[in-house]
């Protein structure tokens, strides 16, 4: 149970450090220093579980169970995003996707 | 609609072109990040959101970084810069990039 949770941990963490990297590179950069990407990873896993966090500590202050999408804004403003930018990050013209790590196979023990 | 409102409103429109969107975060990632962090979310909408959020934190940072890289580059400092165009990030430029954020970035003394 743990181990398999560690396993997720590490895919995840390694597609994020994939993530982290196209977009250095979309935004012009050709190389980076493993230092570098380490600590932008670091700060949106950071990101993440901080919006996480305060997505659901403002659905139970309203007196729901699941976060919905209001949620999300209010904590990008407590965060201080500018929510107004984000469509426009959306529709960028060099946008990169890269395949999702699938799930790995259940151990058979 | 009546529940439109002037900071909501578009972002409504927004969220519900998210459909078929693919961030550069995949689904599953932020997810399970999310679910780290407590909060599960059913409408994959909102995870793509959150996707983007995200990513343009990450976007916005590196594109600070890049101004910085090239604002060194054009001020006198080019170590043969002029033949190789490519940029490199560094922790040289990434530090005042993060201390416009107000993140204090110190390099370990030690590290390798």
């Amino acid at each position: 149970m743990a181990s398999e949770n560690d396993q997720h941990a590490i895919s995840s963490r390694k597609a994020l450090k994939v993530a982290v990297s196209a977009l250095c590179l979309e935004v012009g950069f050709q190389t980076a220093e493993e230092s570098v990407i380490e600590t932008l990873t670091e700060m949106l896993e950071s990101f993440l579980m901080e919006l996480g966090r305060s997505t659901q500590a403002f659905a139970e202050l309203a007196g729901r169970t699941e976060g919905i999408m209001t949620d999300v804004i209010m904590a990008l403003i407590e965060m201080g995003q500018n929510i107004h930018a984000l469509p426009g990050h959306a529709k960028r013209p060099n946008k990169t996707v890269f395949l999702p790590p699938a799930h790995s196979a259940p151990h058979p023990n | 609609g009546a529940s439109d409102n002037r900071a909501g409103g578009p972002l409504t429109d927004f969220v519900q072109q998210l459909e078929d969107y693919a961030p550069t975060i995949p689904d599953s990632v932020t997810a399970f990040y999310l679910n780290r962090a407590g909060f599960e979310a059913t409408d994959p909408r909102i995870t793509r959101l959150v996707s983007i959020a995200a990513q343009k934190f990450v976007s916005d940072i590196a594109n600070e970084a890049l101004q910085h890289c090239k604002m060194k580059s054009s001020s006198g400092q080019t170590k043969s810069k002029g033949k190789d165009k490519r940029l490199t990030l560094t922790m040289d430029d990434l530090t005042p990039a993060l201390a416009e954020y107000g993140i204090n970035v110190k390099k370990p003394a030690y590290f390798v």
